[in-house]
């Protein structure tokens, strides 16, 4: 079974991820961390298969944490779930090594054209 | 893009917003009709953008409102108690997504902050209002602004 960290300060948005994943079909065993810094220790603590992370956060930043993971060593795959979604922030994320980048408000169908691809 | 909002692209970010993340369905959220709303007990949501762009969107509704959509978020019953911290998130989520979806329309490289939550709106000084509307949601009126700082 995959094992994702989902990372987002927002309680509730972690809920919408989870419940969104599962409704794309995404039967996956999830943890989660409320900011950039805890999902960093969660990935020293034990590496997920994938990150899905807020961009806006508190303490660290999804930017920050990505870049943190890459300096670290860490090559999971990674994709942003964030309510920004400019060609500036696009580019950047994609530069720094994320895998794709969902726009909040986002449906399971979203989920599944930017997930599918990678999991391919 | 442009640095002018337009009112029919906040709607539209309402109306995708409460399609794809509250009801699961469209057409849930549509202008209120009739005099607007006096507030009894009010709270309000807001998200500031910074830098060359600076700006505010804000929310705001009855408590009771704002009770309802956390409810509708965490996926709750209907009578189902919402402690404060899950309003706060909730509502304060609502408005981020609604601030990240209006600064993607601008031509800015400024920032996102995170959103505020507060029973009573703070204003914004040198605020100039850009979009203003209300919003019914299942017959709950919701007020949404987007201002500009000159």
């Amino acid at each position: 079974m995959i094992r994702v960290l989902v990372a987002d300060d927002s309680r509730v948005m972690r809920q919408i991820v989870i419940r969104t994943l599962r409704q794309a079909g995404y039967d996956w065993e999830v943890r989660e961390a409320a900011d950039g810094a805890q999902a960093l220790e969660a990935v020293r603590a034990d590496e997920p298969d994938v990150v899905l992370s807020d961009w806006n956060m508190p303490e660290m930043n999804g930017i920050d944490l990505l870049r943190s993971l890459r300096a670290e060593g860490f090559s999971t795959p990674f994709g942003f779930v964030t309510s920004e979604g400019s060609d500036e922030m696009r580019a950047l994320a994609e530069r720094e090594g994320a895998l794709f980048l969902i726009v909040k408000p986002f449906t399971a169908e979203t989920f599944r054209d930017a997930i599918e691809p990678v999991l391919a | 893009m442009s640095q002018v909002i337009a009112g029919e692209d906040v709607y539209a970010i309402a109306q995708d917003i409460f399609a794809s993340m509250v009801d699961g369905d469209v057409g849930t959220i549509v202008p209120w009709e009739g005099p607007p709303p006096g507030w009894q007990e009010p709270v309000t949501a807001w998200v500031d953008l910074q830098g060359d762009w600076a700006g505010r969107a804000s929310l705001t509704t009855e408590t009771s409102t704002a009770h309802a959509l956390a409810r509708a978020l965490l996926g709750f019953g209907e009578d189902e108690p919402v402690e404060r911290a899950d309003l706060v998130d909730a509502f304060g989520e609502v408005v981020n997504v609604v601030g990240g979806n209006v600064k993607s329309l601008l031509e800015t490289t400024g920032s996102l902050g995170l959103p505020q939550v507060a029973d009573v709106d703070p204003g914004l000084p040198g605020g100039l209002v850009l979009s203003e509307m209300v919003l019914a949601w299942h017959g709950r009126a919701l007020e949404l602004v987007v201002r500009a700082v000159l």
